[in-house]
């Protein structure tokens, strides 16, 4: 029996009650989850969120990320002249000259300069394919553009890191849809061998109604037919959609914005469910928005003000959604869990028609954002002398960005990312410096900073010199970032006691802010 | 005896429902009781009739809007374009109308079809006049020549705004419809190189469309300006033979040349095969194995290559006997479009009078529209320019279906049970078992029943659960009878009315959330 087998097979005996600060229900009824997901942890497994958001359509990337060090030649009339966004209004990157981004995203332009986005220059593969169709099945298959694949990346993904999906899903150990999908068309990107391995929903609130409140599947033999199959395969949604409904109301029950989002932005829209979710305490894994629009063969830019008009439009949802996500995420303090990726099947022709737009093109950059973005520039700024076909040529493969997040963000081992991606070998783009959790991450190896006993059963005591030196504020959080009550109790001036009599078994970080850089260290409870 | 040979068996009701499904929305029980059988050739022929024009889409006062200027009285651009929309709302709803009371026609299905073919939406083309202008359009070619649809259909006014064949002028070439015209609209992908694309881009300079969104203008259309047309010769790949098209001057420049676009692509035989698959994926089943391809495909596009007649073909198609294959019933995971008007049909919904009860008209068809709209099928609003995506994407119908679009199934389903009085939605659950041979037997009843419900028949053992639970809910089942006689005797009889239609309601409610019931 392999480890994790072991472990989910256990559950059940693991069931205790759990006191959460300010969490309710969802949080009590699956009290083994903290523990599950240590154990998990140490099985090889972390609680790390990812979000995609595709940009449908075709995203003009040289209108995004704009290589100011070649202002004179993008702006050229042979070139895009009639496009061009004037070189003064262009946002400028602190520390990176020789690259601004478009007016409107003054949002990304701030994560950017906290250090919480990185760009990935001229993001695609070899031979393109300028069909809208074809090149999103490969961006979502994650196939060379020669061959053909029917399951997507995450699909797979699913598939190595949940081996029996879909058989026996939800479990008790995965309550909750392992991937959501904000819509209500599920993409080609979350297909399996078998069936979709993500939920798709549009409104939280009323999904659970519309589900019903009796299953009504019948199990029935069926006809050997092509009607037969597909009755299977609806017996199977149906199964799903009863089982995840109740989960998805308790989650959005508890959950709230914290922050406020832009309104006529539908990706915002769509974002704000996904935080919701995630602060009612959803254990999903994987959420995927889209973005549509972006196919702007005429008229990208207004007449007067080549800042303005549709695409300005795409790049301020785009920007003010991901902006107030972020917020939003670090109000509830999950920031450190939620890394962001968007993607758009092909970037558009560097070269403008003369309908003040622009043809399907090449290479276009991806954004990833989050805390845990490490290097900030993959590749430079694409040379505007060396075009294929007028197209901006390749520097990163989709994929190796897929590796990154799949290998040192999703927490999946090298063989994993290597089966994933269809047995091709891609070194991970260098997005996230250091590998793994929060946990690994925040980790400072403190000889000053004590718990004793730890393992803990009723109390142990945190001790440190730092205690004597600064104001102390103390905390507690489990594996998701809540915060733990554990009636912290001053004993000398280096010594603080805690209760956790009344906290399950699991894995919990003692971080102490003195005033100059956290301290943390992790604190087990065993009984 | 090949897959395409004619099918000369009279038709059972269970092959009458099965085409009725797939050539139209869906029969009501008194068309399948009518053509049971009838051969397949003569319900072919009735299915392949000229239908009259139906009349023009009317605003709440039955005035046309069609032939008004852009906007209505909107004051400035913002107030018009909301103006018009509520104008292209009521397009959409007029053609919903038609496809509730079509009569035993394929017209309305294929012109689905094409609208789904050649898409332009109203999000993007924002004059309702000329959406309605390339409705006429798909509806005189649903069953005409293919050759000349795809001609009018490239200088049609909407689909130059769609995919900027407005914008296309020579020197700066948009390349937007040419792309789409070889990859969507007729020889698919794969069957062209970038370069072709280039060069039917530059065949194709020089049209564009009249008077969108013009507030002083009433006619809508289109024109060819000689001076922006490209005159140098366009020379394509092997992928054509490396034909060389000539290039033209004057006035009869655009036509000539797009003339030999079409005659060029239509004369590769891949494009009869791509829009014969597509035939396929509409009417029949999405799996196309190698012996489909080879049995049923390929016969079936010798016969569209020969003048490019869509009527012939279809015809051929819905007499095969491929088409009557049993293990074919039901091959289809329901369109919201099938689920939501077929299932009106089966029920015998009667939508109300546009002229004499227009309120309600207004009502039940926006009802009606913003339920397909919620489950992912709005019509002349297609997510993309490739249409919907259970007709070509990986998995096919098995798109429509995931969590919410299958709850919004089974709420629609549940209202339709329910029924309404602003819709004057009412399936007579009473009405129901009287359909069937014994009313009185349950067994019997709720087979007979559900025989006409599904597109195969359900389990003896579904049948005995269907008695025992939803209808009877845990009575005995013979009780079936009493309740049902006591109402008979005296259906003015509140109390027994009520005990009859509840048992019936539960019954059909259940049927209907069945996951058999998406078969289509």
């Amino acid at each position: 029996m392999k480890r994790r087998d072991f472990i989910q097979y256990s559950s059940a005996s693991f069931f205790l009650p759990l006191i959460l600060d300010g969490f309710g229900a969802k949080a009590h009824t699956q009290a083994t989850t903290p523990f599950m997901q240590t154990m998990l942890e140490a099985a090889g497994a972390n609680d790390n969120i990812l979000v995609v958001i595709q940009l449908s359509g075709g995203n003009d990337g040289l209108n995004t990320v704009i290589p100011l060090d070649q202002y004179s030649t993008y702006s050229s009339a042979s070139f895009r002249g009639n496009i061009a966004i004037s070189e003064s209004k262009i946002l400028k990157l602190n520390g990176t000259p020789q690259t601004g981004l478009h007016p409107s995203m003054t949002g990304l332009q701030r994560l950017y300069n906290e250090g919480k986005l990185s760009i990935v220059h001229s993001a695609g593969y070899p031979n393109p394919n300028f069909s809208h169709f074809r090149a999103s099945d490969i961006w979502f298959t994650a196939v060379d553009s020669d061959k053909l694949a029917t399951s997507g990346w995450l699909g797979r993904y699913v598939n190595d890191r949940y081996p029996n999906f879909p058989d026996n899903y939800p479990n008790t150990a995965n309550p909750d849809p392992l991937a959501i999908q904000i819509s209500s068309i599920s993409s080609t990107v979350f297909n399996t061998a078998s069936i979709t391995s993500a939920v798709a929903i549009q409104d939280p609130d009323t999904f659970a109604k519309i589900v019903g409140d009796k299953p009504n599947i019948s199990t029935s033999p069926l006809p050997n037919t092509v009607g037969g199959k597909y009755t299977s395969f609806i017996r199977q949604q149906q199964t799903s959609s009863f089982a995840y409904a109740g989960q998805l109301k308790t989650a959005a029950g508890l959950g709230k914005n914290l922050v406020s989002y832009p309104s006529n932005n539908s990706l915002a829209d769509q974002l704000k469910i996904v935080s919701r979710l995630i602060h009612g305490g959803l254990q999903t894994k994987i959420y995927y928005v889209t973005l549509g629009g972006f196919d702007t063969h005429s008229d990208q830019v207004s007449a007067t003000d080549t800042s303005t008009g549709t695409h300005a439009t795409l790049m301020q949802r785009l920007s003010e959604g991901i902006t107030a996500f972020m917020d939003d995420l670090k109000a509830q303090g999950t920031q450190d869990r939620v890394v962001g990726m968007t993607f758009s099947e092909f970037g558009r022709r560097a070269v403008s028609n003369g309908s003040k737009g622009t043809d399907h093109g090449w290479a276009s950059p991806m954004f990833v954002f989050g805390n845990a973005v490490k290097t900030q520039v993959i590749g430079k700024n694409p040379d505007l002398k060396v075009l294929k076909d007028n197209n901006i040529t390749l520097q990163t493969d989709f994929r190796e960005v897929y590796a990154a997040i799949l290998r040192d963000w999703m927490g999946a081992s090298e063989t994993s990312v290597k089966s994933i991606l269809l047995d091709k070998t891609f070194t991970p783009s260098p997005i996230f410096k250091n590998t793994n959790v929060l946990a690994n991450e925040k980790e400072i190896p403190l000889t000053d900073l004590n718990i004793f006993p730890n393992p803990a059963q009723i109390e142990t005591t945190i001790s440190s010199g730092a205690f004597a030196k600064h104001n102390v504020d103390l905390t507690v959080t489990d594996v998701y970032g809540r915060v733990l009550n554990t009636n912290a109790i001053r004993l000398s001036q280096t010594e603080i006691k805690l209760n956790v009599s009344n906290i399950p078994e699991g894995k919990y970080f003692v971080k102490v802010d003195t005033g100059s850089e956290p301290l943390v260290k992790a604190l087990m409870v065993l009984r | 005896m090949a897959l395409i040979d004619a099918y000369t068996q009279n038709l059972t009701a269970r092959q009458v429902s099965h085409l009725l499904r797939r050539a139209t929305f869906g029969g009501t029980p008194a068309q399948v009781k009518e053509l049971t059988g009838k051969k397949a050739e003569f319900i072919v022929q009735k299915l392949l009739a000229v239908q009259p024009t139906p009349s023009d889409p009317t605003d709440e006062n039955q005035k046309t809007f069609h032939d008004l200027v852009w906007g209505g009285t909107g004051t400035n651009d913002t107030e018009r374009n909301a103006f018009d929309g509520v104008r292209r709302g009521r397009l959409k709803l007029w053609w919903i109308g038609l496809m509730i009371t079509q009569p035993v026609s394929l017209l309305e299905k294929t012109t689905l079809f094409w609208q789904n073919h050649f898409v332009s939406t109203s999000t993007d083309v924002s004059d309702v006049r000329f959406l309605y202008r390339q409705n006429q359009l798909l509806r005189k070619y649903a069953l005409g020549n293919f050759r000349d649809f795809v001609i009018e259909i490239t200088k049609d006014p909407a689909m130059l705004l769609y995919l900027n064949g407005a914008s296309n002028v020579v020197g700066k070439p948009n390349e937007n419809y040419a792309r789409e015209l070889m990859e969507l609209f007729t020889i698919g992908r794969g069957n062209y190189t970038e370069d072709d694309v280039k060069a039917a881009a530059r065949v194709l300079t020089g049209w564009r469309s009249l008077n969108f969104r013009s507030i002083t203008d009433k006619t809508i259309g289109f024109e060819f300006r000689p001076a922006q047309h490209d005159t140098a010769d366009k020379i394509f790949s092997d992928s054509y033979q490396k034909r060389t098209i000539k290039g033209r001057t004057g006035t009869t420049a655009g036509d000539d040349e797009l003339k030999d676009l079409i005659d060029m692509i239509l004369a590769q035989p891949e494009t009869a095969r791509f829009i014969v698959r597509k035939f396929y994926r509409w009417f029949v089943q999405a799996d196309i194995s190698d012996q489909i391809e080879k049995e049923f495909i390929e016969p079936l596009a010798a016969i569209f290559r020969k003048n490019y007649d869509i009527k012939i073909t279809l015809q051929t198609l819905f007499n095969s006997q491929h088409f009557y294959d049993e293990t074919l019933y039901g091959s289809q995971i329901k369109s919201p479009m099938d689920l939501v008007v077929g299932t009106l049909r089966r029920f015998n919904y009667v939508l109300p009078d546009p002229v004499k009860d227009r309120t309600k008209y207004d009502t039940a068809t926006n009802y009606f529209y913003a339920r397909n709209r919620e489950q992912q099928m709005d019509i002349i609003d297609q997510p993309s320019v490739f249409g919907w995506r259970p007709y070509y994407d990986t998995d096919f119908y098995e798109i429509w279906i995931n969590s919410t679009t299958l709850a919004l199934r089974g709420a629609w389903t549940d209202y339709v049970v329910k029924g309404a009085t602003g819709t004057a939605l009412d399936i007579n659950a009473l009405g129901l078992p009287l359909q069937t041979s014994d009313p009185t037997d349950p067994y019997k009843m709720v087979r007979e029943l559900t025989d006409t419900v599904f597109s195969f028949p359900l389990t003896d053992e579904q049948v005995k659960y269907l008695v025992e639970q939803p209808l009877m809910a845990g009575s005995p089942y013979y009780e079936w009878t009493s309740i049902w006689n006591d109402y008979t005797k005296t259906p003015n009889d509140a109390v027994k009315k009520n005990a009859a239609k509840t048992h019936l309601d539960r019954l059909m409610t259940f049927v209907l959330r069945l996951a058999e019931y998406q078969m289509g």
